[in-house]
């Protein structure tokens, strides 16, 4: 997968405090780049249903928005803490951290 | 309680709420996982909510508490590290969920004279450690989930601090789930906002039923402590001055309004059900300090009437602001000091409570309504 961007927003929860970030892999370190690849590969991103909210209205979880953008698709899906299927874990787990640690560096 | 995966097959749900109710222990977690999975799947809460009580929960008759370590992952609710009577961990947090949990069932049992968030005995679990840098607290539907907040990053750039380490974020937790099992407000804009509400008043509560602190001496903030020294805050939300909380260069300023003229409408949030709570928690805190002595006391215990007896799934703040009216006359007697304090406190936000008033701004119907639920973002009618 060539992707170019992941644009990542986070609402919802106890603070109600919404996290966004863009993501560019090549700006990340390589390996960091690559984990994330590997799990959106693994994923088959792309072919994910875009709701895989279940119950977002489970009080004070979060609601993940993740939009992925290569040259051929861009795709988004959104999902909580709860009904993130297990294999989605580690995803929202990198992205989280990176936007945690980008907004404190703006 | 091992959660197994659920029965991927197509089971009618009579059935499965058979094998929930009556079945072996496996049985029923495996039925109940699958109700909950497919409740998830069409969008539904309710499911959960009608046999949470009925199959998960074995009425004890008092306080019983259990504390699990999800040891960082995301499976819940982990591994037991304390029960009830258990004498204290060398963990903190699992002091604090214990304790915590223990001060929001006694607040609930001594003074409202209900038994545990079901009002049936039900077991308080609460599971500590999610996740990594999961800076949050929930309720799950079936019990509370604290994270340890910024651990993973290092100590200059952590904003928050373990999500136990306020007391009234577990009696909001606890309190989300009396809700569920009361007005069952929907946890989308207006009615999603009062839930909210419900959960910081009573968490507030529940910090000054612990000192034993008198209304005016309370800072009303929701979650001090929770935030680091590298923030500019002094906790998530001020009730006493909406708006007020935090002001930082990172998090941002506190979005909570004060009043009915600076609602906030977004899809966002659920509808901003963390930000437009501000309304009606300052029409709580007006009414408490009107009242003076123990907040719990008057102010409270109008509030847990109404929350219990009155308001539906689909309230909203008028609606709110004329119950709490009703029930003040109800325990106290119309004209009374204390139904002139719940008028005056809706006031304040601007709403009169109990003689019709201005109409607050439409949600919920219209097309912004109509739209989210058709993008499945909010609750179909």
């Amino acid at each position: 997968m060539d992707i170019e961007r992941i644009k990542y927003e986070r609402t919802g929860g106890f603070t109600g405090m919404r996290i966004a970030a863009d993501i560019e892999p090549n700006d990340l370190p390589e390996e960091q780049a690559q984990t994330l690849l590997d799990l959106l590969d693994d994923l088959d991103f792309p072919e994910l249903p875009e709701f895989l909210t279940g119950d977002s209205s489970m009080p004070d979880q979060f609601t993940y928005t993740i939009t992925v953008e290569s040259q051929e698709w861009k795709h988004t899906v959104v999902t909580s803490d709860e009904s993130a299927p297990e294999k989605m874990q580690e995803l929202l787990q990198i992205l989280n951290r990176i936007a945690r640690k980008k907004i404190r560096k703006q | 309680m091992h959660k197994h995966s659920p029965i991927n097959c197509i089971i009618p749900p009579d059935m499965l709420k058979n094998i929930a109710t009556k079945g072996t222990e496996a049985q029923k977690n495996l039925a109940m996982n699958t109700i909950k999975v497919s409740a998830q799947l069409r969008g539904k809460r309710s499911a959960l909510a009608d046999f949470t009580a009925a199959t998960f929960r074995v009425a004890v008759g008092g306080k019983e508490r259990i504390i699990y370590d999800a040891n960082n992952g995301s499976n819940l609710p982990g591994t037991v590290v304390r029960r009830e009577g258990d004498p204290a961990s060398t963990d903190v947090a699992v002091n604090e969920a214990y304790d915590g949990s223990g001060v929001t069932y006694d607040l609930y049992n001594n003074i409202y004279s209900r038994n545990s968030i079901d009002g049936n005995g039900m077991r308080l679990d609460s599971t500590v450690h999610y996740r990594v840098g999961y800076d949050n607290a929930f309720w799950d539907g079936e019990q509370m989930v604290y994270g340890d907040g910024d651990e993973d990053l290092p100590a200059n750039e952590r904003l928050f601090n373990r999500f136990t380490i306020a007391i009234d974020v577990i009696g909001h937790e606890l309190t989300h789930g009396v809700t569920q099992f009361e007005a069952k407000l929907q946890y989308f804009q207006q009615p999603g906002a009062l839930n909210e509400s419900m959960s910081d008043v009573f968490g507030s509560l529940v910090k000054q039923y612990q000192i034993r602190q008198i209304a005016s001496e309370a800072d009303w903030i929701i979650g001090a402590g929770l935030l680091t020294s590298n923030v500019n805050g002094v906790g998530i939300r001020s009730m006493k001055a909406p708006g007020t909380a935090y002001d930082d260069p990172v998090l941002g300023k506190d979005p909570q309004p004060a009043h009915m003229r600076d609602y906030v409408n977004t899809i966002s949030d659920n509808g901003g059900v963390h930000i437009n709570s501000g309304i009606p928690n300052h029409a709580f805190y007006v009414t408490a300090l009107e009242l003076g002595g123990f907040a719990w006391e008057k102010a409270g215990q109008i509030w847990y009437v109404t929350l219990k007896d009155k308001l539906t799934a689909t309230s909203r703040f008028q609606d709110c602001a004329d119950l709490t009216y009703q029930v003040a006359a109800e325990l106290y007697g119309a004209g009374s000091i204390e139904q002139q304090a719940v008028k005056k406190g809706w006031a304040e936000v601007g709403l009169t409570a109990g003689g019709g008033g201005p109409t607050p701004p439409p949600d919920g119907g219209g097309c912004l309504g109509a739209l989210l639920r058709l993008l499945g973002v909010a609750p179909a009618k």
